[in-house]
């Protein structure tokens, strides 16, 4: 097991959920760290760099939280796929093994069961802090002798002994030694199982070999001979995995229960706490949901006044920056590919950024806390209902900011039947990107007046959008589920954490980490997006742009406008001559039963890659280009105004009708509420799911339903 | 059979504040989840409350606090 010189050690940072193993890897690793990609796992790690005394540097790898090598959920599974699998690049060299102290009977399993592995293991002892509080005392040493492993009583939260768990590693890297015998006795059909795949397959070590006929169905890394002879032998011998798992799991309890009693002096009491108190509340029958309710309409409007402000700064800077690089750079077709291609599309992906760190910063505040498992526990049954679980209201939550780190949230849901729903029905939920296309409909279609005297109507609908998404992704849940029907078992089964305070390194890491998940996932699909609808909106067939740009300055001329105005007329023109153009008048009769014009059409078409480019398109179409990207806030919101304005006096050009009557715009909100129109999260769907064909699904669905809906919107409004 | 008394209750029935001893489980796969989480043949359970909309129970095993739903709460035997 040793490496040789100039070769990189792997560490393994191991151990249950709850146990304090994030915060753990957070202090060893700080900002070195990377979320990096098993091969054959669709889970993505997070890896940092360990830096030992002497100079020395090991790659840690923090593994989702499991309790055993049994797992039930995909990223479980993927700690047992890669731990019995002594060929994966990732394989460590070593596991830091993190327990919680103040319950260490509850968290020794997977520990015995790495130790049978011949892993070279050190145990973390976490909460070092919380458990001298509460009385308890630890003998490490004894400890250190039964397990005969190095045990490093710690705090991952203040720091404390983290540095000699570091040295301890390091000792043990050097020298790994996992001389021992086995923990668990294997009981005689177990030993003949473990033979036999021993016999045929390479397995050194005998609980490798029972976990690989346990595991035969599903672990990714097996050739499909190996497992048909893993399935032989299962046969054979009438293994019963299950009843296995379990014997094994108790009689593991069995012997470590003794030692952890002989080495951890506990207060045998467990008394009443403030989270027990908070709970009273937090979860009560009534009170619970409701509070809920109201947590989460604060949250939003936090969110969203909050984030006014930033999305104002970035939107301006950037409308300056290309403003001024227009004016430095020689006209062309390359400054006009860095404005309006590169330069808008990030500029689109920035804009999100501070609604969607906003918004992430407060949902992992809740989880940090320990709200969100309360959450998943009040709603399961909810959940379920709709073909879902209590821990998807997580993923729905978070689709509210944007689909992409939503949907990868999704993995802590082991039945696959109700995570692959959580995935399907997510974009459904209002994302960031909606909002300037709602703001921007409602504005031009619903008055400013009161409701009931209170409410503004177009607060009331754009509220209504969120619920619409909402009731959208629960009744496609609901049909989904009465369509798959799988008969896979689905665990609720989950701890509720002590509360306490957030911690705010591991805080800022994980909005970080989702921030970029939204900026790399999305956001490079945004900018390609961006950039090839540049090109089909400056480039058209034959000679017509050439001719639509001479046709539109004599026009210019003839009508006596200003430079600025006959710049807008020219890009006008341009659009609709262009590739893009001609793409939206070949769509046109598709689209007219939803009260749309061809120009919508175009909008519509470049929204399919990404929605928030729906504003900028039509601000171009209605010949407003100069007017966008103004450097004060009053000139922003004026520009909104003359988009709106424009679009009030477009009328159709065969009947002569006005186009944005309220019918088009309640059809349009419709569409824009439930059309899959994300390139990026189809790419993350497919990539969650294995394969292309539940995107498609999606796209066909979602987009269908929009049709549908915008036109039934359309006929009764319009 | 003279005392056809069941020796044996599910953790569904027992009431607010009440706890009980497990005794085993009745569905293997549920047993596999649960036994790993720590609730084994002798935890002692404590019933916290019910969920809002039901189906689901706040327990205590050992002091450890957990969510269970209704099929993995009846799958637990605990003393009478």
């Amino acid at each position: 097991m040793s490496k040789r010189e100039g070769q990189t050690f792997h560490v393994a940072l191991v151990g249950n959920p709850n146990s304090g193993k994030s915060t753990l890897f957070n202090q060893l690793t700080g900002l070195r760290q990377k979320t990096g990609n098993f091969p054959g796992v669709t889970v993505d790690m997070k890896e940092g760099k360990l830096r030992f005394e002497g100079g020395r540097e090991a790659i840690l790898t923090d593994y989702p939280g499991t309790y055993s090598l049994y797992p039930t959920a995909s990223d479980e599974k993927m700690v047992a796929a890669v731990l019995t699998n002594p060929a994966d690049a990732n394989f460590p060299n070593a596991v830091v093994y993190v327990a919680d102290v103040k319950n260490l009977e509850k968290h020794l399993l997977l520990l015995t069961q790495l130790l049978d592995l011949d892993l070279p293991v050190i145990l973390a002892l976490n909460m070092a802090d919380m458990a001298a509080e509460m009385g308890i005392k630890t003998n490490t040493a004894k400890l250190s002798e039964q397990l005969g492993i190095p045990v490093v009583l710690l705090s991952s939260r203040t720091g404390d002994n983290v540095s000699k768990l570091v040295a301890e590693l390091e000792k043990l890297l050097l020298s790994p030694t996992v001389s021992r015998k086995p923990f668990y006795p294997f009981t005689d059909l177990e030993k003949q199982v473990a033979e036999a795949v021993q016999l045929n397959l390479d397995a050194n070590n005998p609980y490798r070999a029972l976990l690989l006929a346990h595991h035969h169905g599903w672990l990714p890394f097996l050739k499909r001979n190996d497992r048909e002879t893993l399935a032989t032998i299962v046969e054979n011998k009438s293994f019963q995995s299950l009843r296995s798992q379990v014997d094994e799991t108790l009689d593991r309890f069995d012997r470590f229960t003794p030692i952890v009693q002989d080495t951890i002096d506990q207060p045998p009491a467990f008394p009443e706490t403030i989270t027990d108190r908070i709970d009273a509340l937090l979860t009560n029958r009534w009170a619970g949901p409701f509070l809920f309710f109201l947590v989460m309409l604060l949250v939003f409007q936090a969110v969203f006044d909050w984030s006014e402000y930033p999305m104002g700064w970035i939107e301006s800077g950037f409308g300056s920056l290309s403003d001024w690089l227009k004016v430095i750079m020689p006209k062309g077709w390359f400054t006009d590919l860095l404005t309006d291609g590169i330069l808008a599309g990030l500029a689109g992906i920035m804009v999100f950024i501070p609604q969607i760190a906003l918004l992430f910063l407060i949902i992992t505040i809740l989880e940090e806390v320990g709200y969100m498992a309360r959450v998943v526990f009040m709603f399961d049954k909810s959940m379920r209902r709709f073909g879902m679980n209590g821990r998807s209201v997580v993923a729905l939550i978070s689709g509210s900011a944007c689909a992409v780190p939503a949907i990868m949230s999704s993995r802590t849901i082991g039945n696959w039947q109700e995570r692959l729903i959580t995935v399907m029905v997510t974009p459904f939920i209002s994302c960031s990107a909606r909002i300037p296309v709602y703001l921007v409909l409602i504005g031009l279609a619903v008055p400013p007046v009161r409701v009931a005297g209170f409410i503004n109507a177009q607060t009331l609908v754009f509220g209504s959008m969120y619920a619409l998404g909402l009731v959208a992704a629960l009744l496609s849940g609901w049909a989904m589920k009465k369509w798959l029907r799988t008969r896979e078992i689905s665990y609720l089964a989950i701890e509720l954490p002590e509360y306490r305070m957030p911690h705010w390194k591991n805080v800022g890491l994980t909005v970080w980490e989702k921030v970029s998940a939204f900026v790399v996932g999305a956001g490079k699909i945004i900018l390609y997006v961006s950039i090839g609808l540049w090109a089909l909106s400056r480039f058209g067939p034959g000679e017509d742009m050439a001719q639509a740009v001479v046709r539109a300055e004599t026009e210019a001329k003839s009508q006596q406008l200003d430079q600025g105005a006959a710049n807008d007329l020219v890009a006008q023109r341009q659009l609709e001559a262009s590739y893009a153009g001609q793409m939206g008048k070949w769509i046109e009769p598709v689209i007219r039963p939803l009260g749309y014009d061809w120009k919508i059409g175009i909008a519509l078409l470049t929204s399919f890659a990404a929605r928030e480019v729906f504003t900028g398109t039509l601000a171009v179409l209605y010949n407003m280009g100069s007017a966008e990207g103004d450097i004060n806030d009053s000139a922003e919101n004026e520009s909104k105004a003359t988009l709106r304005a424009k679009m009030r006096s477009e009328t159709f050009s065969d009947t002569g009708k006005p186009v944005y009557t309220l019918g088009t715009a309640l059809s349009l909100l419709v569409f824009y509420a439930l059309a899959m129109q994300c390139m990026s999260t189809m790419a993350v769907v497919a990539r969650e799911t294995g394969s292309w064909k539940w995107a498609i699904y999606q796209f066909v669905f979602m987009s269908g339903l929009a049709y549908l809906g915008a036109w039934l919107v359309y006929q009764i409004f319009g | 059979m003279p005392n056809m008394q069941r020796r044996y209750r599910t953790v569904t029935e027992l009431k607010v504040r009440e706890s009980a001893k497990t005794i085993a489980f009745s569905d293997p796969a549920l047993a596999g989840k649960l036994t790993a989480m720590g609730v084994l043949p002798g935890t002692c359970i404590e019933m916290v409350r019910t969920a809002p909309f039901g189906a689901a129970y706040y327990i205590k095993a050992d002091g450890v606090r957990m969510a269970l739903r209704e099929e993995e709460a009846a799958s637990i035997l605990i003393e009478v």
